[in-house]
């Protein structure tokens, strides 16, 4: 039988990595709210802000969180022309199916990039801080995981309140209920479309950097990302921040707790599973709206 | 004076649907004669649509239940409905934009067992009947456009001509006069009038009043989600809670 | 109508456009069936020109991913339900064929049947869940079929030999490399005229009719009484089941499968690209497709190696697809060829004053030529798509 340490310590990395799911879940499903559109891309630009991240470690020798500095803005722009010159070209009866064919070879693309520029090798940065762990009440906690889902609970507080405090904010959720309605009350509504997606790739450059700090990253990662986030934005309902919140939370602890008895491989298929379950059960999504169904 | 004479083709009880602590259709209980063109009216936002999209299956009430001639058919999916024979048109006109305007009226026509489906899609009978409505509604010249080539007018006229492909016995309509011109508003008032006079019967939804008062038989008026009045136009047109929904006095 | 076709021809005037004739080959009845028998036959030329086994194998990759994405198209093109995950049926089938072929010891073409009506029979289950939802859902689903089989297939290692992979006996086993890819060459060649003649016969009955009517609003299919669900099922049935006899023959010809490569999501969106390039509403269009970008990620291997320089490519090349030519080449090729034929406006200008105009001529000029009656022109039109 399993000890209970062994499940206690389980629970708190499945939350830390939950917490770190719902920063890299919470792109996905902002873009999905503001233009229907799935960002098959979102998880490759992850791992790429987090080569970003690894890159400029090696090449200075100072600490990755520091690339954010540069890598925020410019993913920040990157979610904005991407919107702007792509996207919003798309015609908007084919939308939903061209967008993320686009999209799909954005990722292709970024992923063939990567490749090139710094080959197929496995990278992972190595800190000073990387093997240390903290002991909270028998568990071992790596501090590394711990900076990650600070990082992501920090993140989504910000999110959360540009969402609400901000005139950007109330513009965006506006743009996202009623794109027509905005558009009356003289809310420039590609600006403000654009804007959400360079927050939404912004949220990918963070979660990028998180990721580096713990795991070891190659361009082909990206794959091994998507699958499990689009199932948590589906479980939490499309469209919906605090509905994927939830459901990467849930669905990332239930993972590492079936980690003890089925191996990290067969674990992952939980989202799956979920997916699976909620499409037969539930296509409209445990939290969130009643757009899964359609779109 | 009551008109409501003759059988009950179509009634909803205590309707409800909510979308998000909105309630779209509240506790809605109705009827609707067959044989006669039944009116829907209400102001912006009162829930017909809703209520029609409920009623159709298209969305799925909360609670209540829906009755096509004592057949209760809550909850069936849309394609079920319409095999009833309850047909339905569109408030923002929804024609196949890429088949032609035959083709429109050539999938409406279901075959009885599934298996039919492997066969031709022009059989010569079918075909003469497409061309048939067509011909009633005034689109004959147009068989082989494609739908999203005909002007917005002709696309309501080749929904309606869809709808009766099937060979209803009653069809919905929401909103027939939106977005069209008064001359194309009196013809398809003049078809409907016609259609139910072979025995078709119909539930018009409507904010224009003008079309809604000279054509139906019997009114149901909505407001906020519920029936607040029902009757003949003129009874629902003197009903003092009509008036308050409608001009606010 | 058993002499439609006859009465057709009779009514034909001598003095119709080229262009009418072309049109009228294209929507014919019998007209895509020569066009099926031209196309096998040119194809079947390759093995007489290709200049060594290399180009012979090259030539059995494109047809394998003509096939497929002509499978793929028979639900991608007519429903508009685009699958980025039918690659997952793909594998299944080979797989199910290798296993089959190893355990039970049937004729290799005997399993590659059974897997893929096995496979068949799997899709129905999976697609009654995932076609519940329509559009970016559905895709996520399908991505999310790939990904899924792919970790079982590599961790069920019992099996399928995970990544170490699994060998499927040769069906030929005495026969030279050379000889062998001319075989299969042909053997693939047939399974093309198979699914070419399978999307004609869907696309041309009443299914078909119905599933376009999906593609293009389904909610008024449904609300016109179509069975949506019912048909989305049955029309994604016969692809997977097309899709896993390609799978299957491919294990045969190939005879070593890794999960990597039979549930490769990459290749999946190629076969989705290749249609969409070639043009998802055209009997040809992803064979053309396939063609294209088989050609080219030959090209590009031998030529770079095995950098990720195919991966730009492709990428680039969907987005580049998606943005200029969202209806493919032959669609490009079909604006062109209007064009340049008499009637220089397109359609869609046209007010439907012109368009009767234009059918009034066009009745007046069959009545000259053929002398016909009235009663010819209706079964003429009946046929004309």
């Amino acid at each position: 039988m399993v000890s209970g340490a062994l499940l206690f310590q389980s629970l708190i990395l499945g939350l830390l990595l939950g917490g770190l799911y719902a920063l890299l879940a919470a792109g996905l499903t902002l873009y999905f709210g503001i233009m229907r559109v799935v960002m098959l891309a979102h998880a490759a630009f992850i791992i790429l802000s987090a080569y970003l991240a690894w890159w400029f470690s090696s090449v200075t020798g100072l600490d990755p969180m520091i690339s954010l500095v540069g890598s925020v803005p410019l993913f920040y722009g990157i979610g904005y022309l991407l919107h702007r010159y792509l996207l919003s070209r798309l015609r908007p009866t084919t939308m939903t199916m061209m967008s993320v064919l686009l999209t799909f070879g954005i990722a292709l693309a970024i992923e063939g990039l990567l490749g090139l520029v710094w080959t197929g090798t496995q990278r992972r940065i190595n800190l000073p801080y990387g093997p240390t762990s903290i002991s909270f009440l028998g568990a071992q906690i790596p501090v590394v995981q711990i900076i990650s889902f600070g990082l992501a609970a920090l993140s989504l507080g910000v999110l959360y309140l540009i969402m609400k405090r901000t005139q950007f904010g109330r513009s965006l959720r506006a743009t996202i209920q009623h794109g027509q309605a905005a558009q009356l009350v003289g809310i420039d509504t590609t600006k403000v479309a654009g804007m959400g997606f360079g927050l939404g790739l912004a949220t990918a450059a963070i979660g990028g950097a998180a990721l580096s700090l713990q795991a070891t990253i190659y361009p082909s990662l990206h794959w091994h990302w998507i699958g499990p986030l689009m199932a948590i934005i589906v479980v939490g309902g499309l469209g919906s921040i605090p509905g994927a919140a939830i459901a990467a939370l849930a669905l990332g602890t239930i993972r590492v707790l079936l980690e003890i008895p089925m191996g990290p491989t067969w674990a992952q298929t939980i989202f799956y599973v979920a997916l699976f379950l909620t499409l037969m059960l539930r296509p409209q999504g445990f939290f969130g709206g009643r757009l899964a169904q359609r779109f | 004076m009551t008109d409501a004479g003759g059988a009950i083709a179509l009634r909803t009880e205590a309707l409800s649907k909510s979308f998000g602590g909105v309630h779209a259709v509240d506790d809605a209980t109705t009827e609707f004669f067959e044989g006669k063109i039944n009116g829907l009216i209400g102001p912006n936002g009162s829930g017909k649509t809703t209520f029609f999209n409920c009623v159709t299956g298209m969305i799925q009430p909360d609670s209540g239940r829906v009755y096509y001639r004592d057949r209760e058919i809550t909850r069936w999916q849309p394609h079920k409905v319409a095999r009833t024979g309850l047909g339905r048109t569109f408030q923002l006109c929804r024609v196949f934009p890429r088949l032609t305007v035959l083709d429109n009226l050539l999938v409406a026509v279901h075959p009885a067992h599934p298996l039919a489906y492997l066969g031709r899609p022009r059989e010569l009978a079918l075909v003469e009947r497409a061309r048939g409505i067509l011909g009633r509604v005034g689109l004959e010249h147009l068989e082989t456009a494609e739908a999203r080539d005909i002007s917005y007018g002709q696309q309501k006229l080749l929904e309606l001509a869809a709808a009766l492909m099937a060979d209803p016995e009653m069809v919905m309509l929401d909103e027939p006069a939106g977005g069209v011109n008064p001359a194309l508003i009196e013809r398809i008032a003049a078809l409907v009038a016609e259609l139910n006079a072979e025995g078709t019967t119909f539930l018009v939804v409507e904010h224009n009043m003008e079309f809604i008062m000279n054509l139906c038989h019997h009114v149901v008026v909505f407001d906020r989600g519920r029936p607040i009045a029902a009757g003949t136009a003129d009874q629902v047109q003197q009903d003092p809670k009509v008036l308050e929904a409608y001009l606010g006095v | 109508m058993p002499n439609d076709s006859e009465v057709r021809t009779a009514v034909a005037p001598p003095g119709s456009t080229a262009v009418a004739r072309l049109r009228s080959l294209g929507s014919g009845r019998t007209g895509p069936l020569v066009g099926i028998v031209v196309v096998i036959a040119v194809l079947a030329t390759w093995p007489l020109l290709a200049a060594n086994p290399y180009m012979l194998s090259a030539g059995v990759i494109v047809l394998n991913f003509a096939v497929f994405a002509t499978a793929w198209n028979l639900m991608g093109g007519l429903t508009g339900y685009v699958s980025l995950g039918h690659i997952a049926f793909f594998g299944l089938g080979s797989y199910g064929t290798g296993l089959a072929v190893i355990h039970l010891g049937i004729n290799s073409f005997v399993a590659v049947l059974l897997a893929a009506i096995v496979v068949g029979l799997i899709s129905l289950l999976v697609g009654w869940a995932a076609l519940r939802v329509r559009g970016a859902s559905f895709v996520i689903v399908t991505i999310a079929i790939v990904l899924v089989l792919l970790l079982v297939f590599q961790s069920w290692r019992s099996v399928t030999g995970g990544s170490s992979g699994l060998v499927v006996p040769r069906p030929f086993p005495d026969m030279l490399r050379p000889e062998h890819h001319r075989v299969f060459f042909y053997i693939f060649l047939g399974l093309l005229a198979l699914v070419l003649v399978s999307y004609l016969v869907v696309d041309r009955s009443r299914l078909g009719q119905a599933l376009k009517a999906i593609r293009e609003d389904e909610d008024k299919a449904q609300s016109l009484g179509i069975p949506t669900a019912l048909l989305k099922l049955a029309a994604f049935g016969i692809s997977c089941f097309l899709t896993a006899i390609a799978g299957g023959v491919y294990a045969l010809w190939f005879g070593d499968l890794d999960p990597i490569f039979q549930f490769d999501v990459v290749l999946s969106s190629q076969i989705a690209l290749m249609a969409l390039l070639g043009g998802v509403r055209y009997l040809f269009g992803p064979l053309v497709g396939a063609i294209i970008v088989g050609s080219a990620l030959e090209y590009f291997l031998l030529n770079f190696g095995e950098t990720q320089f195919h991966l730009v490519a492709t990428g680039l090349l969907l987005v580049a697809v998606v943005l200029f030519a969202p209806d493919g080449v032959l669609a490009l090729g079909a604006a062109l060829i209007r064009r340049l034929g008499p009637s220089a406006t397109s359609i869609r200008e046209m007010s439907a004053a012109d368009v009767r105009a234009q059918q009034d001529e066009r009745a007046a000029a069959r009545g000259a030529g053929a002398g016909g009656s009235v009663t010819e022109e209706p079964s003429e039109r009946a046929s004309d798509d």
